[in-house]
């Protein structure tokens, strides 16, 4: 059962976390508990026996231990009152070849959260240690152990009673709350992956909360007016650097009007943009003015140099072209506005040098 | 500065304005209009600031950025009060030396005057330059006397009088009768009598009553409008005011198309400082009249400038005109008395309460009234604003004001009324401007834009170009406009490909003939315009796109080619550094090629290749291309 010699523990290397110790003085028992709980994705350290257990689980600060009760050395039962000593208190599941229900029984008493009878079956070990895991979340113990100050999770789950508190408190079902919270998760996501971005869960959801919170200041300067829908478009679009689906569903329920007249304006406007917008606009002006002066012709070749046609953006997002009728600067025909600088009839040289340089830059998207 | 409580408030605040300007009478006034800006004005007027204070003279001389001067094709223009010299196209290098001569010395900088053409002489004042000197500048004058941002400078000219007196010493409906009597019609391009709509909105049974700017000036080419709201919105503030007075009107709206962001400011600036001084608000200089002003922006859309459009826009909803059945005046925004008018038509109101009727009738024909702006834009020397008085004729104002076609090539035809309007040809240049006379020849007045054309110019291309942009701008309501449009470009576009057949033109006609008498708004019925003008003078151009496969000014793409002349190229390589496709290449003996398959006809070869050599030519496409 139990090997004699004097093992020293193996000790992980000093960086890697440790989420359950193996304490017993059995090599073979350790190595095969070892390799079944790596196999469950978790990090492992060992230990021979009790008085080395402590130090381990001291230092690496696990949050199951496993504890081989028959090992040779300090009794598995002063083991167990240590280890409740010790802070964060690691959750024990106790390994015993006792199989009584009384040995059972004492176990717990001393602290043990769960028992298991040698010989131990991989899939028993890996719920056991499962489900101490979850009990030790919920008791709050992390393996890094948490500093003072910062959000943990008891702060944010506090937060998240409240607003279901908050909820019920405006005729919210809870069914009905987490279900639009749902759907709104899936639109962060919708939205992440149809920009081609790969952004973790909570990025995702931080930016629509973001986007959702810039609707909500323009609709309240703007006093909740329905018929200021138009101005309210352009502010958000000012704002955004275009008009994203999520932010235009938000905008309907928020100003009480239906998503379809939002649509209906959005689709019909010229100046606004339903597709990500680059980070500089360059807008050829095809007035009759610019048309008879060259201006087809300025378009042809601000096209091919950003290798974009009118209408469309890059894949780098760095340019959007437009076509435009009329800047009102028909003296200087046929005229590119980029970013707001009037280019009056730019050589090909000077068209280069200009996307050239703006291409460089590190610019700041709308996103303020 | 504290609030005018009334007429004579006012006054004494211009006064003592007045006698502020007399003691500096030196001023430096920059054109800052978008077009000047665009060419650096800002720059020169911060040279001169700081010029000025080095050389220790900002005493007496003052620096002002005044709106457009309306000479757009020479800036940035610089004008020197009280000599009023003239420099133009004046550039932050030229400072120095106008503070050092003219400023110091009285001396004029020659080289920056305007010269005339034909005898080489150079011409020194503002109004004897032939651009300013044949135009009557009534609405324009006091863009190049004020700086738009500054209320004071508008007092200081006058500006309001006419408000205080409508307020003080007439009754609304004597000053509806004499906006009546003076013969005003919308500058917009409908040509209604002012006075008839403001009748017709002040007699609805209806509250409250709505007065409206429209400043959507959809019209490309034209930008009348953008450069009144830029250089003077006072004017229009001022006019609107008076008009909401005689109708009964507590609430104004302008509706300012958000591609003229710096008539946008410039407005929302003058509104608040109009507040400020109690120029709007409550009781406005003691009167008991209530009335205020706010703002709302397009967003891109060339129908929503009509005015049924712009209400619904106004109300919220998407800008699509309804059938007027029951016009606006009666029953507008939200269903109430709404009067709309050009930004033009409100700013002409003040003069006429200033000066009078009969002044007013004085100027113009017998059927059209007062004076107008123009944008006098496309193949001609002197592009810029040009103001008229009705009558004037299109030969004048081409040829005099605006120095005849760049080159002196011919001059091949005139297109008014934008894209609601029509081409007319050389010899329909006596007609004068007016609105009668212009739609008896199968145009209209429309907005203001005159674009000149010339030999280089093709009428097919014109009528296939007003054709895209409407079908493109067209609401798609009505199957007349929406379906008729997209039929007459599809038409247009095979001929301009040379994909032309015998027919197409009945067929055009006729569907003209539909799109005209049954679309729900005036964008749809005027849109057969620039395709039955064209048709009419310039047949024959159309019939070689379509039997011969031939542009005959060089302008549709897959008619054209260029080529380059072995024996006149000297390898310059010019013409391969500036092709955005690459697809020029060098021969072995020097000589550059064009390869065909990957030009795209953008024309930079042509422009690029220096005159002396003159080696790339534009050839039928036939020439160098064995399929159609």
């Amino acid at each position: 059962m139990s090997d004699a010699r004097k093992r020293t523990g193996s000790m992980p290397d000093a960086d890697a976390k440790v989420d359950v110790v193996v304490i017993g003085d059995s090599e073979s028992m350790c190595k095969g508990c070892k390799q079944a709980l790596e196999g469950g994705g978790w990090g492992v350290g060992v230990a021979a026996d009790g008085d080395e257990g402590l130090q381990v689980v001291k230092k690496t600060r696990p949050r199951v231990v496993l504890l081989d009760l028959d090992g040779s050395g300090t009794p598995g039962t002063d083991v167990l009152a240590g280890l409740s000593r010790t802070d964060p208190s690691p959750v024990v599941v106790a390994v015993t070849g006792r199989g009584t229900v009384e040995a059972a029984v004492e176990c717990m008493r001393l602290g043990a959260f769960d028992v298991l009878a040698k010989p131990v079956a991989q899939a028993r070990l890996l719920d056991a240690v499962g489900r101490g895991m979850k009990l030790s979340e919920v008791r709050g113990i992390t393996a890094a152990g948490g500093k003072a100050g910062t959000r943990g999770k008891y702060d944010v789950l506090l937060e998240g009673l409240e607003v279901l508190s908050q909820s019920y408190a405006l005729g919210l079902e809870r069914q009905d709350f987490l279900e639009e919270l749902r759907h709104l998760e899936a639109e962060a996501r919708y939205h992440a992956e149809s920009l081609g971005q790969v952004k973790k869960r909570e990025k995702a959801i931080l930016d629509i909360v973001h986007d959702f919170k810039v609707v909500d200041d323009v609709v309240e300067k703007h006093g909740y007016r329905k018929d200021a829908l138009i101005q309210i478009l352009l502010d958000i679009q000012g704002r955004l650097n275009w008009l994203p689906g999520h932010a235009l569903r938000w905008l309907a329920a928020r100003l009480g009007v239906p998503v379809a007249d939002v649509c209906t304006i959005t689709s019909f406007y010229e100046a606004m943009s339903l597709t990500p917008r680059g980070r500089h606009l360059v807008e050829v002006c095809l007035g009759t003015a610019c048309h008879v002066r060259g201006g087809p012709e300025l378009l042809t070749k601000v096209s091919a140099l950003l290798g974009i046609k009118a209408g469309g953006t890059d894949l780098r997002g760095n340019f959007t072209l437009k076509t435009v009728h009329c800047l009102g600067c028909c003296a200087l025909a046929p005229v590119v506005k980029i970013d707001g600088d009037y280019h009056s009839n730019p050589t090909m040289d000077h068209l280069k040098k200009t996307f050239a340089e703006l291409s460089k830059e590190e610019t700041v998207t709308c996103q303020n | 500065m504290p609030k005018l409580n009334s007429p004579r408030d006012l006054s004494a605040l211009r006064s003592q304005l007045e006698a502020k300007s007399r003691a500096k009478p030196m001023m430096v006034t920059v054109c800052s209009g978008t077009g000047c800006l665009a060419c650096g004005a800002a720059s020169v007027t911060a040279e001169f600031k700081k010029q000025i204070e080095k050389a220790g003279l900002s005493e007496k001389v003052g620096v002002r950025a005044t709106g457009c001067h309306g000479f757009c094709e020479r800036g940035p223009i610089t004008v020197i009060e009280p000599q009023k010299i003239c420099y133009l196209a004046t550039k932050v290098a030229d400072v120095p030396e106008i503070i050092e001569q003219t400023l110091k010395n009285g001396a004029v900088v020659e080289r920056l005057l305007y010269q005339d053409p034909a005898t080489g002489k150079r011409v020194q004042r503002v109004e004897d330059i032939p651009f300013y000197k044949y135009q009557q500048r009534v609405l324009l004058v006091n863009n190049v006397r004020i700086d738009p941002t500054s209320i004071e400078d508008y007092i200081a000219v006058g500006g309001y009088a006419a408000l205080a007196k409508a307020l003080s010493e007439l009754k609304p409906e004597q000053v509806m009768q004499m906006v009546k009597e003076s013969g005003l019609r919308g500058r917009g391009g409908g040509g209604f009598p002012t006075g008839a709509k403001w009748e017709t909105t002040r007699n609805a049974p209806a509250e409250p009553k709505y007065v409206l700017v429209n400043a959507d000036e959809g019209d490309p080419g034209a930008y009348m409008d953008r450069s009144l709201l830029e250089g003077n919105p006072h004017s229009v503030i001022e006019g609107l005011t008076i008009g909401a007075f005689a109708i009964g009107a507590h609430e104004g709206i302008i509706y300012v198309r958000q591609e003229y962001p710096l008539a946008l400011q410039n407005t929302l600036t003058g509104l608040d400082r109009a507040r400020q001084l109690g120029l709007l608000g409550t009781n406005i200089l003691g009167s008991g009249f209530d009335f205020d002003v706010r703002v709302h922006r397009g967003a891109g859309a060339f129908v929503s400038g009509e005015s049924s459009a712009l209400m619904n826009a106004v109300e919220g909803h998407v800008g699509e005109p309804r059938p007027k059945y029951v016009h606006t005046s009666v029953k507008g925004l939200w269903d109430k008395p709404s009067c709309l008018n050009n930004v033009e038509t409100w700013a002409n109101v003040p003069f006429i309460i200033n000066q009078g009727v009969e002044w007013f009738r004085s100027l113009g024909t017998k059927g059209s009234k007062g004076t107008k702006i123009f944008s006098l834009v496309g193949k001609v020397k002197n592009t810029g604003l040009v103001e008229v008085p009705m009558g004037m004729s299109l030969r004048d104002i081409v040829f005099k004001i605006g120095a005849g076609i760049p080159g002196d090539k011919p001059f091949k035809a005139v297109q008014t009324g934008g894209p609601s309007g029509g081409v007319l040809p050389d010899k329909l240049l006596d007609l004068p401007v007016d609105f009668d006379e212009l739609t008896k020849a199968g145009s209209m007045m429309g907005s203001g834009g005159l674009i000149v054309m010339d030999e280089e110019t093709c009428m097919v291309d014109t009528a296939r170009y007003y054709t895209d942009f409407l079908a493109h701008e067209s609401c798609g309501k009505c199957v007349p406009c929406r379906e008729g449009l997209r039929q007459m470009l599809a038409i247009l576009n095979r001929i301009t490909t040379g994909k032309g057949e015998e027919g197409d033109l009945a067929l055009l006609e006729e569907l003209c003939s539909v799109t005209k008498v049954a679309s729900l708004c005036a964008l749809g019925q005027s849109s057969v315009n620039p395709v039955l003008s064209t048709l009419k003078y310039f047949r024959a151009e159309f019939e070689a796109h379509i039997r011969e496969k031939r542009c005959p000014a060089g302008v549709c793409k897959e008619l054209i080619a260029y080529e380059i002349d072995k024996a006149r190229c000297k390898g310059c390589g010019l013409c391969a550094k500036n092709c955005p496709t690459s697809a020029i290449t060098r021969t072995p003996s020097k000589v550059h090629e064009i390869h065909q398959d990957k030009c795209v006809r953008c024309g930079a070869c042509y422009t690029v290749c220096p005159a002396k050599f003159r080696a790339v030519a534009k050839v039928p496409a036939s020439k160098v291309r064995t399929a159609a």
